[in-house]
């Protein structure tokens, strides 16, 4: 049987020189961090920055010998990004900046499209337009409980230990992210198909 | 009563429950069930990272390590 090998195995082999290991750690988890950033900043360029940041980040923590293992390098990378965001909106609040809506992403850089024909790309584009407007107009602590969730796989007790909260203050701000995603979709007539 | 035959419940042991998964804390909340509906729209994104900017990283990776 072909069995994978472990975060925790990539990393010391890492650390022993082997480098193509955390080559393949950065494609093993590559679109959960990339899901997590892009989704919770609107700025596509900006993402892409804390994304790389995030893995030159790790590297280095790596190297200082500050990871520990406990079978969770995914809720410790998705830390480090979420500090890095953090520091981000900092930076932005001390210079004034106020939104950073006035950026469009890139909204469909999307494996699902590949296959498809343009006509369903168009609806699609549509669908998760409107999904992705569904998630940034929830307030931000909510916003940010639905994507590690949802998008960055994250179980409760790992976003608890992330935001800070409780499990069931993050439990909590799941129901209230999904009770006001399901009044927007009612409003705004959102479904998987369009009508 | 009818007594029960071996073959009537097929058993299963613990290892076969999956549960890698499952987030047990969200399970027992029954958020899936409830928004079910909700969390299908959510699916339907998956962003994921350009080819290049993976490229990117890993060349300014192999320059500083």
């Amino acid at each position: 049987m072909n069995k994978m090998i472990s975060d925790y195995e990539l990393i010391l082999r890492f650390i022993k020189g082997e480098q193509s290991c955390f080559e393949k750690l950065i494609h093993r988890h590559k679109n959960k961090v990339f899901a997590y950033i892009s989704l919770y900043i609107r700025d596509q360029a900006l993402a892409e920055d804390i994304f790389q940041d995030t893995f030159l980040k790790v590297i280095q923590s790596v190297k200082a010998g500050k990871y520990a293992d406990n079978g969770k390098f995914i809720s410790w990378v998705m830390r480090i990004a979420h500090n890095l965001i953090i520091d981000h909106f900092r930076r932005i609040k001390q210079m004034n900046t106020i939104s950073n809506d006035n950026y469009e992403s890139d909204l469909f850089n999307s494996k699902a499209f590949a296959e498809d024909n343009v006509e369903d790309n168009m609806i699609k584009r549509q669908i998760q337009k409107d999904i992705r407007n569904m998630i940034s107009h929830l307030p931000d602590d909510q916003r940010e409980v639905v994507i590690l969730r949802h998008y960055a796989g994250l179980s409760f007790k790992e976003i608890a230990d992330i935001t800070d909260v409780s499990i069931n203050t993050a439990l909590g701000r799941m129901r209230y992210a999904l009770i006001n995603m399901r009044r927007i979709m009612v409003e705004k007539n959102i479904s998987l198909t369009l009508n | 009563m009818k007594p029960m035959v071996l073959i009537s419940t097929q058993f299963i042991t613990l290892r076969e429950i999956k549960v890698e998964e499952i987030d047990l804390i969200e399970d027992a909340w029954g958020i899936n069930s409830e928004f079910c509906d909700v969390i299908d729209l959510l699916r339907e994104i998956e962003p994921i990272p350009e080819r290049c900017l993976t490229t990117n990283l890993i060349s300014k990776i192999r320059k500083i390590v």
